[in-house]
């Protein structure tokens, strides 16, 4: 993350000047002034204007707002690895590279303050992270961020995950709970509401499940719920939720579902639980074999400004303490800024350069409080909700 | 209209630092039709007969009735002519000082019959000025599109040096189709297989006079059902990648790696002949710059083009792993089709070691045959493979030269070697 930023124009990953090719999602930057490239063979003369429609059928109902002002119709896609055209088969038809399929990278931006992006990573040939966003208009006012992370062991994880964290995402937003109106029983509200997304979730999976023998679908389960002033989560697996304020200590909102979480629990080093041969065995899940998809919820006060992040562990796997995240998120913010979109696509973009051995997902909601905000923040610490208590303890 | 159909069997996944990628493409026409229907041209037919003096006596005999019954099986309206082959060419039929053919009728088809009744065996064997003749007769008829021949010797060829043969060769190749068949003990396999390899055409032995008029029956019966007069494989390999090699698998083996025409820099075109209604099998090998685990690559699209049409296409894929699990398996069609390959080759060399007098290679190469055989369920191979040699042991290709062995049943070995079996898929 060096010389001058200029996001992607396709899904605002960071690219350096002089590159010819998104290294995110594979869209044409056109041909720079400067590097004086020449148009090859009379295909590569209006590049910029194909830009980058990915091949295929593009995702359905993908609140795309300011997120691909180049995925216009008729765009002939460029093969991201050497420019050349993408056949009708998927495949270049010089360098032979896959195009890259829109289930493998994409973005969401329901609002300009909240933002997701969406990769298949370099090891895995696909993408069964899945990512589903709404928010509205108004800064902080409302944003659902759902993740899932499809198992790669199961059949048709893929389809599974992206039709989870849809439905949750439509439960949540659909649900504007207000329980009594103190904001201990609005968090509680939430907290039935997570659980109701997380059964609709779990409904998904099974419904894309392939009938007979096999592995059935499954995957992982986290929502964030930004509700005015307070976050309330909710998860089933090893995606996370972290806080992530502009100054002062981060936090890590969940307890993973996982054989690595359970060790740590019983005292292990995080590092060493994190890096064991069955880290990544999850001790709960969506999906028609899972023991119990109930959420674990907890709440938080967003009283300061800073991120709220909801990650797979194709991001925390590489950055995992608080800490380093907090970092992290730093760094990247002093290089492509302080917009969500931008900012979730190098992070993704970072873990990718890390080598990119997992899906990514990296959903976004910036929270900036204003003073005037009406009604008193509950106390400003991480509170574990039962989904079932009226009144927060 | 004719139909094709490209199905793809591989293991596309590669080890960290694997390059090379091996596929086997099966391509079926079906609704071929019949020869000269489907509108793009006429069909011409041609039959070529040994009629040297060394045919005398049952052979000839034998070659009258199959050539009669060759001709009953060409459809009416197709272009033919016959030739009589010995130190010279001679156009049998039509008659005439100009060279030509005519349709097939009724009355042309009796005409053509008496010339062929009226055949004497005389003079040597010089099968270059055959194919010569035969190139110039099927020049006489511009619109054939579709040209195949029937050839029949039953010799060696004398009278004529190597180099004359390999032009004249040269001369036909590309201008039609030869099915050739050889009668007795007599003539050499490898001579009339170099022939029939170049015309795109299939080799076999006739080892009795009486089976010689069925055996042309079939050929022309077949040639009549191949409605698509000329396809090609069409073989697009990356940028920086290799094609290794391109060879037909089934239903016989044939490598067409050296036939190759360029379409553009990143495809080959690799001519099949005509199409019936029936299913081919290629192996396709193609060594790919090595990328980094996770990543994609096609690695090759296998078209079946007529003309410039591309009426079916298969892709093959690489998809590099750390997975050993899924990048140490090979692919059943791949394993089997290489061994059927490597098992023509030995036989081919086993076969030539012995004729040369070097018993040591011939015992190892024909042993390997065997061990070959058994693993890929090749039973006639098996059976063809035991007149030759005693097997001690199949699996270890454990095998002793027989001291007295039938030059018809080597031959038969030889002339079936590239025949494969189909793999169960």
């Amino acid at each position: 993350m060096t010389d001058e930023a200029t996001p992607c124009p396709s899904c605002g990953s960071h690219v350096s000047a002089g590159e010819r090719f998104c290294e995110g999602c594979g869209a044409d930057l056109g041909t720079p002034a400067s590097a004086g490239t020449p148009a090859t063979a009379g295909t590569r003369a209006e590049a910029g204007v194909a830009a980058a429609a990915p091949a295929g059928e593009p995702l359905e109902e993908v609140p795309t707002a300011a997120a691909t002002p180049a995925a216009a119709a008729g765009a002939v896609p460029a093969c991201h690895s050497c420019g050349g055209a993408v056949a009708d088969d998927g495949y270049c038809t010089e360098c032979g590279t896959a195009a890259v399929k829109p289930r493998d990278h994409f973005t969401e931006q329901p609002a300009a303050w909240v933002a997701a992006v969406c990769d298949r990573g370099i090891r895995h040939h696909r993408n069964e992270d899945a990512v589903a966003l709404a928010a509205s208009s108004t800064p902080g006012e409302r944003a659902v961020l759902v993740v899932c992370d499809g198992v790669s062991s199961s059949t048709d994880s893929d389809v599974a995950s992206l039709a989870a964290a849809r439905a949750a995402r439509d439960v949540l937003q659909h649900s504007q709970p207000r329980g009594l109106g103190t904001p201990a029983s609005r968090v509680a509200a939430t907290a039935r509401a997570l659980s109701l997304a997380a059964d609709a979730a779990n409904t998904a999976v099974i419904a894309n499940t392939a009938p007979g023998p096999g592995n059935p679908a499954s995957c992982t389960f986290v929502a964030g719920v930004v509700d005015g002033p307070v976050l309330v989560v909710g998860w089933v697996g090893d995606s996370r939720a972290y806080w992530v304020p502009d100054a002062g200590e981060a936090t890590l909102l969940t307890t993973d579902d996982s054989f690595a979480a359970d060790q740590i629990a019983a005292g292990a080093d995080r590092e060493v639980a994190e890096n064991g041969p069955h880290a990544h065995a999850i001790t709960r899940w969506l999906g028609s074999d899972a023991p119990d998809h109930t959420p674990r919820t907890v709440s938080l006060a967003l009283d300061a400004p800073g991120w709220v992040l909801v990650c797979s562990d194709g991001l925390w796997n590489y950055c995992s303490a608080p800490a380093d995240l907090a970092q992290l998120v730093s760094a990247t913010m002093a290089s492509v800024g302080g917009e969500p979109l931008p900012l979730a696509a190098a992070l993704v973009q970072w873990a990718n350069a890390q080598g990119g051995r997992d899906n990514i997902t990296v959903a976004l909601a910036r929270i900036d409080p204003t003073p005037t905000a009406t009604g008193t923040p509950p106390a400003a610490h991480r509170e574990e909700v039962s989904a079932d208590a009226n009144v927060l303890r | 209209m004719p139909t094709f159909s490209a199905d793809v069997y591989q293991n596309e996944f590669l080890p960290d630092g694997g390059t090379d990628v091996h596929a086997i493409v099966t391509i079926t026409c079906t609704g071929a039709g019949a020869v000269g229907q489907a509108g793009a041209g006429d069909a011409a037919e041609l039959v070529i007969v040994d009629t040297s003096g060394s045919m005398d006596g049952e052979n000839i005999a034998a070659a009258r009735t199959a050539a009669a019954a060759a001709l009953d099986q060409i459809n009416d309206g197709v272009w033919f002519a016959v030739i009589a082959g010995s130190h010279e060419a001679r156009l049998a039929y039509p008659y005439g000082r100009e060279l030509g053919m005519v349709r097939m009728d009724a009355q042309t088809r009796a005409q053509a019959k008496a010339a062929v009744a009226g055949f004497a065996a005389d003079g040597g064997t010089a099968m270059g000025t055959w194919l010569t003749l035969a190139t110039r007769v099927l020049a006489t008829v511009p619109s054939a599109v579709q040209r195949h021949a029937i050839l029949l010797t039953d010799g060696i060829n004398q009278h004529e040096t190597p180099e004359q043969l390999s032009a004249a060769i040269e001369g036909a190749r590309g201008q039609f189709q030869a099915d050739c068949r050889g009668v007795g003990a007599a003539w050499e396999v490898a001579e009339v297989r170099r022939i029939a390899t170049a015309l795109m055409g299939t080799v076999d032995l006739i080892a009795r006079p009486e089976d010689m008029a069925a055996d042309f029956e079939g050929i022309m019966r077949a040639a009549m059902g191949r409605g698509v007069a000329e396809a090609a494989l069409r073989v697009w390999a990356p940028q920086g990648a290799q094609v290794l090699f391109v060879r037909q698998v089934a239903p016989t083996v044939e490598d067409l790696t050296a036939r190759r025409q360029d379409v553009n820099p990143l495809t080959g075109a690799y001519p099949t002949g005509a199409w019936g209604d029936e299913s081919r099998d290629y192996h396709v090998a193609v060594r790919l710059p090595a990328k980094v685990v996770g990543q994609e690559q096609l690695a090759a699209r296998v078209q079946l083009a007529v003309g410039d049409e591309v009426l079916a296409q298969g892709l093959v894929k690489a998809l590099w792993s750390n997975d050993d699990t899924l990048t140490t398996r090979i692919d059943p069609a791949v394993a089997h089709y290489t061994g059927q390959a490597e098992l023509a080759e030995v036989i081919q060399d086993g076969l030539a070691a012995k004729a040369a007098g070097d018993s040591d290679t011939a015992t190892a190469k024909l042993g390997r045959a065997v061990q070959l055989a058994a693993e890929t369920g090749n039973e006639e191979a098996t059976t063809r493979l035991r007149k030759i040699v005693e097997i001690e042991d199949a699996d270890t290709g454990t095998v002793r030269l027989r001291r007295s062995v039938d030059k018809l049943d080597e031959m038969a070995l030889d002339t079936a070697s590239t025949k494969t079996t189909r793999v169960k898929k």
